[in-house]
């Protein structure tokens, strides 16, 4: 049991870190533009989140499936996705991406637009405007969110269970292990013990989240 | 400094501004009414919307906007609330200086502080101090007092005085502000620029709220000259020449008589040019000098003012603003 869980923890936090980078490059630009291809950028990164999770598992499973160039390359690189702990991590990135944007950029969105101008009218370019005023004014509203997409990608079945398979000890999370358990009689304690880490995990996250949503507010705020 | 704009604008809404201008000042106003486009003017020049800017000879319209080293202060410009005063200050790559900018503009003693912390006028020149600490080239002022009380603005106007030849282009709405800080105007309406000129001869009358506006001879210490007659003002330090003068039309009395014993310093024999109707009083233009008062309809009947009538003008030294060089 308590092997599903550090499993689910680790893979959660792989996913997390993993996409954040990304997300933070979608995210500038959406949080900001107003322009056509922003909204075609918003529609591609809001897929995973509208498809069913098993579809997106499935387009995963075509792209790095062991029997595809891609996934083939990587098997052949020592990298095995499908079907193992990579293929969990991918899945909950993927599912979770949406959300965690969308957390980022009501972060960014929160920070006052007209910071920038005045950052760029002193001379700072727009990169140099990012790392000096918007993110260490919005970092802690962006870590909220990526708390958030952590807990929410603890959760991620559909696709992992397409992509990754129910591989004990690699791939078998929370969701998963309780799916396996509930076809085998006699396994209800297991099943309480993984509901009440879930349920404990869950709202220290959002606690956490709301604190550093808080700070984030402090810190925007000028007037006393 | 030397500035040519061409900027085509189009808004959400339907708002378009199409403005060309070339103005040669070292402090250029734009006036005109809400709405008119004198922000988006701001924005072309700043480089925050496109147009064609030059500068001196020096064409900015391809530099984005932290490559033009103009000092952009917007309306009710926030302070990066993270970084102290000094931070703010400092924050730009070229600024420097910035211990003695702070003491030009009175926030030397609070440089530690956090913008949180500040009172809405220092928060206003802290503005303006991390504006100038980047040494601009150009520095656009927005609605640069509006807000502050009438000391604070003085204040601030004496500052902006004590700038120096920093060139400046400065969007108000207040006629005092225009007149005591610009030497030419340029009036929007609409999105289109409808005229260039001197600024008192780019406001107008009712929009202003001020309704009279002379260029007066100095004369004496505090005598001045306007037209043919001679009025006792109290001149501002250092004015030598000539001044402009701004008068409320509401603070002009009229009277069939010369009163004995007065405490107003101008009293002179007037002409009426002609009347017009202010919303129920009475708009009379007097023709030397050329001043226009607001009377009640029924002062006017009882003095049967009419064009051509022979009339007394009071005006309090205290009722004329004196508004620097002309």
């Amino acid at each position: 049991m308590s092997g599903s869980i550090l499993l689910s923890l680790g893979i959660g936090a792989m996913a997390t870190l993993f996409s954040l980078p990304f997300a933070v490059l979608v995210a500038v630009p959406l949080a900001r533009s107003r322009a056509p291809w922003a909204t075609a950028l918003q529609t591609l990164v809001w897929l995973p989140l509208v498809l069913p999770p098993a579809v997106t598992g499935y387009l995963l499973l075509w792209l790095l499936g062991p029997r595809r160039p891609l996934g083939s390359l990587l098997l052949r690189m020592g990298i095995p996705v499908a079907f193992d702990r990579l293929g969990a991590v991918v899945a909950a990135a993927v599912v979770g991406f949406p959300l965690l944007v969308m957390f980022l950029v009501l972060a960014i969105r929160s920070v006052d637009p007209r910071l920038s101008i005045v950052s760029r009218s002193c001379g700072r370019g727009p990169v140099a405007t990012f790392l000096r005023v918007t993110l260490p004014l919005a970092w802690p509203g962006m870590l909220a969110g990526a708390v958030l997409a952590f807990a929410r990608a603890l959760g991620e079945f559909g696709a992992t269970i397409v992509l990754a398979g129910l591989v004990p000890g690699r791939t078998d999370t929370i969701p998963l292990r309780i799916y396996d358990l509930l076809a085998q009689p006699g396994r209800e304690g297991e099943i309480t013990g993984l509901v009440v880490a879930s349920v404990a995990i869950a709202v220290l996250c959002v606690v956490l989240a709301q604190a550093l949503d808080r700070r984030h507010r402090r810190r925007l705020e000028v007037e006393p | 400094m030397i500035l040519e704009v061409d900027a085509d604008v189009g808004r959400r809404g339907g708002f378009r501004l199409r403005a060309s201008l070339r103005a040669d000042a070292g402090r250029l106003a734009i006036v005109g009414p809400s709405g008119s486009g004198k922000t988006t003017l701001l924005d072309v020049i700043a480089g925050i919307e496109r147009g064609r800017v030059v500068l001196d000879g020096l064409d900015l319209s391809r530099l984005p906007l932290h490559r033009r080293s103009i000092g952009y202060v917007m309306q009710d410009a926030p302070l990066f609330p993270h970084l102290t005063v000094r931070g703010n200050l400092a924050y730009g790559p070229r600024a420097e200086g910035v211990e003695d900018v702070a003491a030009r503009l009175g926030i030397a003693h609070l440089l530690d502080r956090m913008p949180r912390n500040l009172s809405g006028g220092e928060r206003r020149r802290a503005v303006l101090a991390r504006a100038l600490a980047s040494r601009p080239r150009l520095l656009l002022l927005d609605e640069p007092f509006a807000g502050l009380d009438e000391a604070a603005r003085r204040d601030a106007m004496a500052l902006l005085h004590g700038l120096g030849d920093i060139p400046t282009v400065l969007v108000s709405h207040s006629p005092a502000e225009v007149l005591g800080l610009a030497e030419r105007a340029v009036r929007l309406e609409r999105g289109e620029v409808v005229a260039e000129g001197p600024s008192a001869s780019l406001l107008r009358a009712g929009e202003t709220g001020i309704d009279n506006f002379l260029v007066a001879r100095i004369v004496g210490a505090s005598r001045v000259r306007a037209g043919s007659v001679e009025l006792s003002v109290r001149l501002p330090e250092g004015a030598s020449g000539a001044v402009r003068l701004a008068v409320y039309a509401h603070d002009l009395i009229l009277a069939r008589e010369a009163p004995r014993a007065i405490s107003a310093r101008n009293v002179f024999p007037a002409v009426v040019r002609d009347l017009t109707d202010a919303g129920g009083d009475v708009l009379a233009t007097l023709l030397d000098p050329p001043l226009r008062a607001l009377v009640t309809a029924d002062a006017a009947r009882d003095l049967a003012l009419a064009p051509g009538a022979r009339v007394i003008a009071i005006l309090k030294s205290t009722s004329i603003a004196c508004l620097g060089g002309a």
